[in-house]
């Protein structure tokens, strides 16, 4: 990279079902006290890159309503209706241009209190196919997937059930996610009624009301604004079709196309070796596999082996997720902002309770439609360039 | 000072009942499909750079990225490469019976098509099992004159 970018200060809300404010006073209360914390205020950011769905708050042009809650007033401001991840990019993207030497990145969600996000994601659905013939819905299509993928590899439900007890395990020592349990077993999992078979209750995202801001810098500023900037090494993103009826469910091929570029952008040859912590993006447990092989974290149709050896543990070879994740929160759009905050926090030893050791690499990854259509990944590290 | 939860909130309920709206679908692709089925015909289109026969046609190849429009006829029966049980509805209600969605790959397609698959035990469905289409009695052309499928 030519210009380098930072990651200088980040906030998130308590993930909760029902955060009890209206977003406004969320958004106010968040970013205000980012920048009390930082001692900045909001003349020290240059472009503000909201991030936001227009279904999911309840209005069209979500981002107008929320411009001056997060201080962009009368400032540069834009908006990706996608996932956290792809915002970051997008702001990191900005700075590089050499136009901007700050930006505030934040996204959004009441899926909690405010929508049924299961309903929302209908509507992503093709008005003339799709919802004619009334099949498919958000869980259909993660069951279709997870099916895929547990077929060709020979995984079963009882490795669904492991994934889900870890990261219930992890959230409950993560004070900002909204559902964990301390002793979760692949028996308790287990316990929980089917919604869509092979996927239960608890292998299944809970609708989470949040938010999460990050600040971006230039190298040039970043390190007057913290003594400890987590840099941006690099990003990818890559998208498939949107006809389901296309893709081979048991991988995800934009979640590669997406890494590798990402990697390469990083000077990263070996993910599973240089990698220390990842932060992914999954809606149910049955993505973890899909999503972890496609960042090579794992090998391909490893997910029996890593479930059963507990290799994603805190603890383990390759911690993933030591935040609880999707399943301990799942705020649309604000999703992949707050991997970026968890890696963050990890590279400068801040995740207390969830801390992996000695973290100096870490990936965060994002998603967005059915399936995970569209991929965004990002290294972070603590050594600049 | 800090919002205290409740004190300053109240909801209303708001709906995205708005309007409704025309829907432009080509002409080669969806409608198609839907114009073939009276014939009880499943019709895609096929890339003739490529080779892939898309059910429904697009108007372009996904893959090339070139027009397309040559009509290629697929068979009413395939294969099972995934399938969903169902035992709520989006809204989380139980259902009382429970449903199979399959994704099914027809005889001479190379993508899938969405489709309810019936059987008795829902526990015999498997990915790799054989279905066949099974039509309403009288077909009107649109895309539900395929009722569902059953193993073959």
């Amino acid at each position: 990279m030519e210009r380098k970018v930072a990651v200088v200060g980040y906030a998130m809300t308590r993930q909760a079902s029902d955060i009890g404010v209206p977003r406004p006073i969320m958004l106010f209360e968040l970013v205000k006290g980012l920048f009390d914390q930082m001692g900045i205020t909001r003349d020290d950011i240059d472009t503000f890159v909201l991030c936001s769905n227009d279904f999911q708050c309840g209005r069209t042009i979500s981002n107008v309503f929320e411009d001056t809650p997060v201080g962009a007033y009368m400032k540069d401001e834009t908006k990706v209706e996608a996932d956290g991840v792809m915002a970051v990019m997008y702001g990191a993207i900005r700075i590089m241009s050499g136009l901007y030497d700050t930006a505030l990145v934040v996204g959004n969600s009441l899926g909690g209190s405010e929508f049924r996000p299961y309903l929302i994601m209908d509507y992503q659905l093709h008005p003339a196919y799709d919802r004619q013939l009334g099949i498919l819905n958000e869980p259909v299509t993660a069951a279709l997937q997870a099916k895929a993928y547990m077929e060709k590899y020979k995984i079963t439900e009882d490795h669904l059930n492991k994934i889900a007890a870890r990261l219930l395990r992890n959230a409950a020592k993560n004070p900002f996610a909204l559902r964990g349990k301390e002793d979760a077993t692949p028996e308790y999992i287990a316990s929980s009624e089917y919604l869509y078979e092979p996927l239960r209750e608890l292998h299944c995202y809970p609708f989470t009301d949040g938010a999460c801001a990050v600040v971006l810098a230039s190298d040039k500023r970043a390190k007057a604004l913290t003594d400890k900037p987590v840099w941006i090494k690099g990003f990818g993103d890559s998208i498939e079709g949107y006809f389901l009826g296309d893709r081979d469910l048991s991988w995800s091929r934009s979640a590669k196309v997406a890494a590798d570029r990402a990697y390469r952008m990083a000077g990263i040859s070996n993910p599973a070796k240089e990698i220390d912590v990842a932060e992914i993006s999954i809606k149910f447990a049955s993505q973890e596999p899909i999503i972890c092989e496609a960042l090579g974290l794992f090998p391909e149709g490893s997910g029996a082996e890593v479930a059963d050896r507990g290799l994603a543990e805190i603890g383990g070879e390759m911690p993933v997720c030591p935040s609880g994740g999707g399943l301990g929160a799942y705020p649309f759009s604000a999703m992949g902002l707050i991997r970026v905050a968890e890696c963050a926090k990890q590279i400068n030893g801040e995740a207390g309770d969830i801390q992996v050791k000695d973290v100096k690499t870490a990936v965060a990854h994002g998603q967005d439609g059915f399936c995970a259509q569209h991929n965004a990944v990002m290294v972070l590290s603590s050594e600049e360039g | 000072m800090a919002f205290q939860m409740g004190e300053e909130t109240r909801q209303v309920q708001a709906t995205w009942d708005v309007t409704t709206y025309n829907y432009k679908v080509d002409g080669r692709g969806i409608k198609l499909l839907a114009d073939g089925m009276k014939d009880k015909k499943i019709l895609g289109i096929r890339c003739h750079n490529c080779g892939t026969v898309y059910v429904p046609g697009p108007p372009f190849c996904r893959k090339c990225y070139i027009p397309i429009d040559e009509i290629a006829e697929v068979k009413d029966s395939g294969e099972v490469v995934s399938f969903a049980v169902e035992m709520a509805d989006v809204r989380g209600n139980p259902l009382d019976e429970v449903r199979v969605s399959g994704m099914i790959k027809l005889d001479g397609s190379d993508t899938f098509i969405n489709g309810r698959i019936q059987v008795d035990d829902w526990h015999d469905v498997h990915i790799g099992m054989r279905v066949k289409a099974v039509w309403v009695p009288e077909p009107q052309g649109n895309l539900s004159d395929i009722d569902h499928f059953e193993p073959i």
